[in-house]
């Protein structure tokens, strides 16, 4: 019983740790003090100010769509490849992992300006195109090693199984494979959206005049001091996607009493 | 699945439309809040010009942006003072047309014809300021700091705030040895880099965000700061102040220029005739909370914002400073010796 | 050709290309360049030299390089024990509300870094909240100096990287048959016998995966060395921006990267053979 309380315990510590530096920044968005140090008393100026600002609107919308795409594509070809990986022996299984292992390396600053260097050697004008096959790139390590960690451990004999009782590939990839990878699936995807959604550096290099994400916005503000319009913006968004939680918590409950 | 999927069309549409419809379209470089908002649509309103604004974090990363991708697509970029001499030297940037500027006359003169750029061929100034000695006079007596030479006590073991930036750090040492911040000297540098090192003991932080924020929340109480900042965190706590030093301060002027391969470029004189108006000019120093080089626009702006030393400091303070220029090869002198204090107290 | 190999193909294949394309060739060119010279005015110029690797044998770099280490590592050690106990008690729970806390993980990390950050900065300042409650609560008496220094690093990495522990935790200690641990359990094994032999193993694969994941990050992220530690406690990650931007020696900045790699491959390889030695030692016993 002691333990059981140690655990719920530990699982609201890591919670309180997580969510503390936000609540702060909530707390900030209504804060009429611009540096958000002391409070100088309510205010919900910051997001008047914020709905009146396209450019960071769009911004945002920006960063949310390429996270978005990227991800999901990332995941596409990293589950595919982390299942490749595992299943078959192949020659270039050590060309591949090495290569994931470089980007994971590869500090911000040598993919960005490697990645321009390339898109500026294949002519490709810089702006959505490009900003998605970077956020792709340095996706794919994540996914797979994620994806492939759940299924190593996997008792190859239910594949071969498979195999035997006549099914193809894909059905076996479809039926076996796919649905002990989910939890890696969809942890993968989250951690490369998070990725995507936050990175600086490769996208200032890897982006045009046309297409301006967030996390650039707030990055050329630090000079002046960053807006506490972005608390406010950040609060919104993180109401949103609490409140897909709960959305996504309720359907779940109301499949389950069908 | 199917409402992902009716997600991804409406985002596929969003991104086909947004393409715009205006004919002349400026591509306008700069770091954010540099502009208020509202006022470039106020320009495209007047003009039919459209500007799209994107932003930079760096000097630095600018710089390596517009230097790697030569048909870069930007129109109008705000370099600070040495990236004008460097990238004017190194033909990145356009001659600008001083007749097509009917409000070019409004710029301060003393702020013009610096040795970063002379004659402003390259360069017309949008925001300046200084850096100096921040102090918190709660706890220091205010009179007691006159000189560079006073972050040196070692009474500030571990306390100071310097700004991270190799430049700003070698002009208080050559300043104190009596040198040009601006010296190409490897032996004047290295001298600088001997009295330096006796200061890293002293450091707490390089700072590089807006040195406001620690001066503010009481993490530091003594340090550099820039003249902006101070009147920033004088608005949260009127004990931070600023001290000219008497070897001089750092000045540095962040300009608008235009990059070689610009499109557009009439286009482009409009939008830089516009910023020069008396009455954006003003908008946007107090926007930002620097000094504007805009003589016309200190008229529009109040009087207690004109009047504060700090922001718009006297002549002779201004000429007692100094501008940075580019040091050419001997950048990479300075860098490296920067990199060494750095580490230093690892 | 049948469709099983064409399923196959277009797997490795997909991947293959992608990291040729945008790994393999961009990292060729920095390795060209990683031989030749800088040049103030066009940044790298075409004369070939060894230079750049000779000058990495500074002490100061090999200073920066083990503080970085040593840095990352200590922040994996903690994401690990705080990640490991978390997400295995998460897989304790009902499954229905797994999911919901799992999410309620990441959800904070959709706020862009910098304001995080910001954050972090207003809890650990000298008049911030972590010290305003200690002070109530009388445990120290005068404001601890947090900001700046080592802690408030690996605080702000630790807060930074949780999530990357505990997403590949989760999914690979979730998967494990309880039915091994039952059989453990019958056999006499205490808890703290079941968990070191049956699920610890098991689990391995997530442990390797969420090293992987939060240790070579963290050796990167330059910005919390420079908004919370001050720009001294650096990390190599700082160190090789510097090179690129402030300094523009594209070359020697391209040596250190590719060093690093190199270096960092050894290590992993280095602790693999060690990992892989002890678990025989450990079968064969």
């Amino acid at each position: 019983m002691l333990k059981r309380h140690i655990s719920k315990v530990l699982l609201l510590l890591v919670y309180i740790y997580l969510y503390t530096p936000i609540f702060i920044l909530i707390g900030n968005s209504f804060n009429a003090s611009k540096y958000g140090l002391k409070w100088n008393g309510f205010t919900t100026k910051w997001y008047e100010l914020l709905w009146n600002n396209d450019t960071l609107l769009q911004a945002a919308f920006n960063s949310i769509t390429i996270a978005v795409f990227a991800s999901s594509i990332a995941v596409a070809i990293g589950t595919l490849g982390a299942v490749a990986l595992f299943k078959h022996q192949f020659k270039g299984k050590k060309f591949i992992s090495g290569l994931l292992f470089v980007v994971m390396m590869s500090p911000d600053i040598v993919m960005a300006i490697s990645l321009l260097a390339l898109f500026i050697i294949l002519g490709l004008e810089l702006g959505f195109v490009t900003l998605l096959i970077s956020h792709i790139t340095f996706c794919i390590p994540f996914v797979v090693i994620t994806v492939y960690s759940r299924l190593s451990n996997f008792d190859n004999a239910i594949l071969e199984a498979g195999k035997d009782l006549g099914a193809t590939e894909a059905t076996i990839f479809k039926r076996i494979i796919l649905p002990i990878a989910k939890p890696a699936i969809i942890a993968s995807w989250l951690l490369s959206f998070t990725l995507s959604l936050d990175d600086v550096i490769v996208s200032s290099f890897v982006t045009g005049p046309s297409f301006e994400v967030l996390p650039l916005k707030i990055y050329s503000m630090v000079k002046v001091g960053v807006s506490p319009e972005v608390n406010a913006l950040a609060t919104m968004m993180i109401l949103i996607s609490i409140s897909f939680v709960i959305a996504a918590a309720l359907i779940n409950k109301s499949d389950k009493s069908v | 699945m199917n409402m992902f999927k009716t997600a991804i069309k409406c985002v596929a549409a969003a991104l086909l439309f947004s393409s715009s419809a205006y004919a002349t379209t400026i591509n306008f470089y700069n770091w954010s809040e540099y502009i208020p908002p509202g006022l470039l649509s106020r320009f495209t309103e007047e003009t039919g010009i459209k500007v799209v604004y994107s932003t930079y974090e760096s000097n630095e990363s600018m710089y390596a942006k517009l230097k790697t991708y030569d048909k870069n697509g930007y129109d109008l970029v705000v370099p600070s003072t040495y990236f004008i001499s460097k990238m004017k030297k190194e033909d990145m940037l356009q001659e600008i047309d001083h007749n097509k500027l009917t409000n070019y006359k409004n710029l301060d003169p003393s702020l013009l014809n610096k040795e970063y750029d002379l004659g402003n061929r390259y360069s017309i100034p949008y925001i300046w300021g200084a850096t100096g000695i921040g102090v918190n006079t709660a706890d220091i007596d205010l009179a007691s700091v006159t000189s560079w030479t006073d972050l040196w006590d070692p009474k500030w073991k571990g306390q100071l705030l310097l700004t991270d930036d190799a430049r700003e750090i070698f002009h208080m040492a050559l300043k104190i040895q009596g040198h040009s911040a601006n010296t190409q000297d490897e032996t004047e540098l290295a001298q600088a880099y001997e009295l330096l090192k006796e200061l890293m003991p002293n450091v707490l932080v390089f700072n590089s965000d807006t040195p406001a924020n620690p001066y503010i929340a009481g993490e530091v109480e003594f340090g550099m700061i820039w003249n902006g900042s101070t009147y920033m965190a004088q608005q949260e706590d009127s004990d931070i102040t600023m001290v000219y030093p008497k070897e001089g301060a750092v000045f540095w002027m962040d300009s608008l220029a235009i990059p070689k391969n610009a499109k557009n470029v009439d286009a482009v004189h409009k939008l830089i005739d516009f910023l020069l108006r008396p009455e954006v000019a003003a908008e946007v120093a107090l926007e930002i909370g620097y000094p504007t080089p805009n003589s016309a626009a200190k008229k529009l702006l109040p009087k207690e914002f004109i009047e504060n030393k700090i922001i718009f400091p006297d002549a002779e303070t201004i000429a007692n400073g100094e501008f940075h220029s580019d040091v050419g090869e001997a950048n990479i002198i300075y860098e490296r010796y920067y990199e060494k204090l750095k580490a230093q107290n690892l | 050709m049948n469709n099983s190999s064409m399923f196959k193909r277009f797997s490795i294949g997909i991947l293959l290309v992608w990291l040729s394309v945008f790994v393999l060739l961009p990292n060729l060119m920095i390795i060209v360049t990683s031989f030749l010279t800088r040049d103030d005015a066009n940044l790298i110029s075409l004369t070939f030299t060894l230079d750049n690797y000779v000058r990495l044998f500074d002490p100061l770099y090999f200073k920066v390089l083990t503080h970085s280490v040593y840095m990352a590592s200590i922040a994996t050690f903690i994401c690990l024990i705080i990640g490991y106990p978390f997400a295995y008690t998460i897989s304790q729970l009902p499954k229905k509300i797994r999911p919901i806390l799992l999410f309620l993980i990441i959800v904070p990390f959709w706020t862009n870094s910098l304001i995080r950050t910001y954050g972090i900065k207003v809890l650990l300042a000298k008049k911030g909240l972590l010290n305003a409650l200690l002070l109530n609560l009388h445990i120290i008496d005068e404001p601890l100096r947090m900001m700046y220094t080592e802690f408030a690093v690996i605080f702000a990495l630790v807060y930074i990287l949780l999530p990357f522990m505990i997403l590949p935790l989760y999914s690979s200690i979730e998967k494990i048959d309880k039915s091994l641990i039952e059989a453990a359990k019958d056999l006499g094994a205490s808890k703290f016998t079941t968990f070191l032999k049956v699920e610890l193993p098991l689990t391995l694969p997530g442990i390797i995966a969420g090293m992987l994941l939060v240790f070579l990050p963290a050796m990167g992220m330059f910005y919390i060395a420079d908004l919370v530690g001050g720009a001294k406690n650096l990390l190599i990650g700082n160190t090789i921006k510097t090179q690129f931007l402030n300094i523009r020696d594209w070359p020697f900045g391209s040596a250190a990267s590719i060093t690093l790699t190199v270096f960092m491959a050894g290590l992993l390889f280095f602790y693999y053979k060690v990992g892989k030695s002890i678990k025989n030692r450990g079968n064969n016993a």
